[in-house]
């Protein structure tokens, strides 16, 4: 926390710079392109709360089938026992593995679930006014960011259970349609969070003192 | 000591002006708190050690029994490429692809561009290598889970240590040494830093 002077708080955007979101690099916003690493520059996303938006909702469609349908079945002997996301919490609650529930039930219910409705409220806060503070929404953007990826624990679960749990006629396991429609969300999520301009959360403060 | 005359903050935008900072030294926004640097002098050096054995690591757990199983007189053994490779067969690409990708073939890419990257770095060199593999590295890192994957495989073992015996393999151990290599040497490389460094082997 040294070493740190700000001038006026003042905006690259407002003195006509972007700062490239790859290399960090301030250029003036009329080049196109930062002269060091060639990305794009964008004062803003370019339509950040659209895609975040459309992303948000593609994600929250594809979470109903990742729980409604079976994320594996179980062939014991010739039976098979196909079991959803929130089956096989039931399950590990049932044989009294309370920890592993736990995190299965963060990893795949609470997580998703808080991701989806952080990315709404916060495209959603970004036009509206109210109390909540740009600091705190900017501190939920990046928790969003931070916790996504570890949805994906189920995913890699079924995987590891299917590669393993192979034994001929005895007992197979096979994926099913739900691990797809899951990882597929978390992939969804975490493109959400990445096209969300969490600057346009302090533009709005901006614009109020103006 | 590295130098920054001006930048902004990626997260609220704010103009941020800096004059120098000593190794270990860390510059936040003063608005929104983002991180701009955690400088360290030391940093490239860091990364290449936890890189190049994480390598090593990532190709030994690639490359010995993960997990073996036992039941009823039958085993199972799995390799990670073989857990890939089984899912593929089965008519799962997507999933194999899914799995694959962010736990073992995007951080070998990872790896392998961090130490191209490091290695040009230190011969302090103007190279053509320096923009692309940086533009590859920062754009690759949200997509690695190598952790989760540790995770996943923890639980995958309480619910099958239920119905049979397993063991575990070198992979297992392996690949848990890759994952601290990995997570370490991916936490010493300073996107400012690294890019303020590629730029002045680039002037």
């Amino acid at each position: 926390m040294s070493g740190v002077s700000t001038s006026p708080p003042e905006t690259a955007a407002s003195r006509g710079l972007a700062c490239c979101h790859v290399c960090l690099k301030l250029s003036p916003i009329a080049a196109h392109s930062c002269a060091l690493c060639g990305a794009s520059l964008h004062a803003r996303l370019p339509d950040s709360r659209q895609r975040t938006i459309a992303l948000t909702i593609t994600a929250a469609l594809l979470y109903i089938p990742a729980n409604t349908l079976p994320i594996m079945s179980t062939v014991q002997l010739g039976t098979a026992t196909e079991s959803t996301i929130l089956g096989g919490i039931l399950l590990l609650i049932h044989h009294g593995s309370y920890p592993v529930a736990a995190v299965i039930f963060v990893a795949s219910v609470i997580i998703p679930i808080a991701k989806l409705l952080a990315l709404a409220w916060l495209s959603w806060s970004i036009s509206g006014t109210h109390g909540v503070a740009h600091r705190q929404r900017t501190r939920l953007y990046r928790a969003t960011e931070l916790i996504g990826k570890w949805s994906m624990t189920d995913v890699f679960v079924v995987s590891v259970l299917v590669a393993l749990i192979q034994l001929g006629g005895l007992l197979v396991i096979t994926p099913g349609p739900a691990a797809l429609a899951f990882g597929a969300m978390v992939i969804v999520t975490m493109l959400a969070a990445e096209s969300f301009d969490p600057r346009l959360i302090w533009d709005q403060e901006e614009g109020n003192h103006a | 000591m590295l130098a920054i005359q001006r930048s902004a903050c990626h997260e609220c935008d704010l103009m941020i002006g800096l004059d120098e900072l000593e190794s270990g030294q860390r510059a936040r926004c003063p608005r929104c708190g983002w991180l701009l640097t955690a400088y360290h002098a030391e940093a490239t050096s860091r990364a290449l050690s936890f890189a190049l054995a994480a390598a090593v690591l990532l190709v030994m757990a690639n490359s010995f029994p993960f997990l073996e199983l036992q039941a009823s007189g039958l085993e199972k053994m799995m390799t990670i490429p073989r857990a890939g490779a089984e899912l593929y067969q089965e008519g799962h690409a997507v999933l194999a692809g899914m799995v694959l990708l962010p736990i073992a073939v995007l951080p070998a890419v990872m790896l392998a561009t961090m130490i191209a990257l490091l290695v040009s770095l230190r011969r302090r060199a103007r190279s053509s290598w320096l923009v692309p593999t940086g533009r590859l590295l920062f754009a690759l890192n949200p997509w690695a889970m190598v952790e989760v994957f540790i995770i996943g495989v923890l639980v995958s073992l309480v619910k099958i240590g239920a119905m049979a015996t397993i063991v575990i393999g070198i992979s297992f151990w392996a690949y848990i040494g890759f994952v601290l290599c990995f997570i370490a040497a991916i936490g010493s490389l300073d996107r400012f830093q690294i890019w303020r460094e590629i730029e002045a082997c680039q002037a």
